[in-house]
């Protein structure tokens, strides 16, 4: 939203997306169930930003992503990839624009084929395309290797000789090895050392700079989305709670998840004393998901509708929409149905 | 010393293996006092959790080889204490909070019944007693409708009351010491904040000393009052909480906390420590910091540095540390 020019749209645009998985009922022909990992999600990337999704384990903040690089396919609504309709297209033009999009995955210790050299594992993208030669593929990788800060001698070895840091340096080499304008980073440096975040983080950015990508940067380390990415979503159980550029949002947190979020997170500054919102409670199970906002039975400032009627977002900055009936208010008939009082007492922390 | 709950002199743990011997843990010292939590802070493979089984006396001997010039807990000397009378002291005199509440608990029986059990087995308690000792111990570390909670299996329970009722174990004798190992890595940030205001409570409530094993400095931030700086199975630097936050001296502690991407403020691109941490079997030699230090000379590379004392607070292992000491006790 920001560096996007008025003429061009946003390099990626998720329209109402809801992603679905059926559970198992306790008994064969039981009706089925449905855990709603993604629940009517819009988002707009543009080009060259870095967009974090933000939320607790299990808020489908990867399952958004895959939803948004076609590895999920959404149970309604559009993903749109450069103005087209990913997933109306014919699987050929389909594996055509995958090329365009990439994912680091968190685990480098699963993401990685133990039995491949370093060199078997970055040039399988390409391999794969079976486009380019023998020594082309080898220049390739040695180029990349170069990049990433891991040596020649480095190619023929094997995932077990590295340690966690340097694989993901293997992981980030195969994602970008095809060129890709869009990677999506899915928590690439929580499986790794605290001394080696740095570098991690520091070569996704070069590389980014570098190579004009664009980041969807997927975390729940909300230091880390604040200092790299321009824009955000704050999620909660499969919906968006709060969107806009980060500058904004930890500046002015209007959600009271985010609030929440933002107050929970330790920090090391031993100097400053803060004010903690614990949240009661656990996050409740995605399966038949209660009917209004998602969060109201954690919230510090649930109201009587909260439970029965759903949240919509709504911009109250410009660019900066929250789905919270503390923010939008309700109608003056609801007002008149009492829905607008507390549900109890409750104090903040 | 008579508030010191656990004294550790010279501990050991090294692990013979067929490529050589991993040397886990080369001699460290600790001293916990009373109702402190102490923290011992690294990253992976520092020795941190090995530290913590061989107070423990978990560790399988062999493969693993531990010594220890003294290991005192209280009036208790463990030192060379056989198995046998250890059980009589895990559980009742320190006790263990894991990282993983899935596995640590067994999955087949309720959680009730698992802490019945430490009742039963350490103090003379009929079961009705030890069931309502239990729902009391469940209550405190807060967990809702403890008495049909307790009924409940592992599974059917949520990241953050599996911890709770971990805690609810560990202090369920009053233990002397208990040893946090990694007590809230698997779990999120909102109900991180709320285990570790928990435990914090409890160790309070009870005057219990704590030992915290921890690889985020944050954590160690909220919770100790004194931290121990591990690297490569040695401790590298030792001070009081804020001390050690607002002026760290090893260049190890410095970079680490530098680091730690903050939300207060914007830093970009985020300062780095080099390289990674040494293998285990093949660590360089002299100071084992000092192919990653910004301040290592020659002399870093030929002789590992002592820890030494200063301004009688605290230690720091290092031959340029930060700060050079006022004076250096011998």
């Amino acid at each position: 939203m920001i560096r996007n020019s008025p003429d061009t749209g946003p390099l990626l645009e998720m329209e109402n997306v809801s992603v679905n998985f059926p559970v198992k009922g306790p008994y064969p022909f039981s009706k089925k169930r449905w855990i709603q990992a993604v629940t009517n999600v819009s988002l707009q990337v543009s080009e060259g930003e870095t967009f974090g999704i933000v939320g607790e384990s299990g808020c489908g903040k990867t399952t958004l992503a895959n939803a948004m690089i076609g590895m999920v396919r959404p149970t309604a609504g559009t993903v749109r990839f450069q103005g087209v309709d990913l997933y109306s297209l014919k699987p050929q033009v389909f594996r055509e624009a995958r090329r365009e999009m990439q994912m680091i995955f968190q685990d480098p210790f699963s993401s990685l084929n133990p039995r491949f050299s370093v060199y078997e594992i970055i040039r399988e993208p390409l391999y794969i395309r079976g486009q380019a030669s023998e020594t082309a593929m080898k220049a390739k990788v040695l180029e990349l290797l170069k990049l990433v800060g891991l040596d020649e001698d480095d190619m023929y070895r094997y995932p077990s000789d590295f340690s966690g840091g340097q694989r993901q340096r293997i992981g980030i080499a195969r994602a970008i090895i095809l060129n890709p304008r869009f990677l999506v980073c899915d928590e690439p440096v929580s499986a790794l050392d605290v001394s080696v975040h740095a570098q991690i983080l520091n070569l996704l950015m070069d590389i980014q700079k570098s190579r004009h990508l664009t980041y969807v940067f997927v975390s729940h380390n909300l230091a880390v989305v604040k200092n790299i990415c321009q824009n955000m979503v704050v999620m909660y159980l499969g919906t968006i709670m709060e969107s806009g550029s980060s500058d904004a949002i930890f500046a002015n947190p209007l959600h009271p998840y985010t609030k929440a979020l933002l107050s929970a997170v330790l920090d090391i500054d031993v100097t400053k004393p803060r004010d903690r919102i614990l949240l009661k409670g656990d996050t409740p199970s995605p399966i038949d998901p209660p009917p209004g906002c998602r969060f109201w039975q954690r919230c510090p400032s649930a109201m009587k509708g909260c439970a029965t009627i759903p949240a919509k977002l709504a911009e109250v900055e410009p660019g900066h929409p929250v789905a919270c009936h503390l923010i939008s208010g309700f109608s003056p008939q609801q007002v008149a149905d009492g829905l607008h009082e507390p549900v109890s007492p409750k104090s903040g922390g | 010393m008579a508030d010191t709950v656990l004294e550790v002199r010279n501990l050991k743990v090294a692990f013979p293996c067929s490529g050589g011997v991993i040397r886990a843990v080369e001699g460290i010292d600790l001293d916990i006092h009373r109702g402190e939590c102490a923290a011992l802070v690294g990253e992976s493979g520092c020795g941190k959790s090995v530290s913590a089984l061989a107070i423990m006396k978990l560790l399988n001997t062999p493969p693993a080889v531990c010594r220890a010039d003294k290991l005192q807990l209280d009036d208790l000397d463990l030192t060379h204490l056989p198995d046998r009378q250890m059980e009589r002291i895990r559980g009742k005199h320190m006790a263990m909070i894991f990282q993983d509440a899935m596995t640590a608990l067994n999955p087949v029986m309720t959680v009730g019944k698992q802490i019945d059990e430490i009742y039963l087995r350490h103090s003379r308690l009929s079961r009705r007693e030890a069931r309502q000792r239990t729902i009391k111990a469940l209550e405190l570390v807060g967990v809702p409708e403890a008495r049909s909670r307790a009924n409940s299996y592992p599974h059917q329970l949520s990241g953050g009351m599996r911890q709770r009722v971990l805690i609810a174990l560990a202090f369920a004798c009053v233990p002397k010491l208990i040893i946090a190992d990694e007590p809230t890595t698997a779990l999120d940030v909102t109900i991180q904040a709320q285990v570790l205001d928990v435990l914090k409570n409890m160790q309070q409530v009870h005057g219990v000393s704590a030992l915290l094993i921890a690889h985020d400095l944050s954590v160690v931030a909220n919770m100790a009052d004194t931290v121990y700086v591990m690297y490569s199975g040695k401790i590298v630097e030792r001070a009081a909480m804020q001390e050690l936050f607002v002026e760290p001296l090893h260049p190890y502690t410095h970079g680490l906390l530098a680091s730690v991407p903050r939300i207060s403020d914007d830093r970009q691109p985020f300062v780095q420590i080099p390289d990674a941490v040494p293998h285990p079997m093949r660590k360089p030699t002299g100071c084992y910091f000092h192919p990653r230090c910004p301040r290592s000379s020659d002399q870093c590379q030929q002789r590992m540095p002592r820890l030494e004392s200063l301004d009688h607070e605290r230690e720091v292992r290092c031959w340029h540390p930060l700060r050079q000491p006022h004076e250096v006790r011998s």
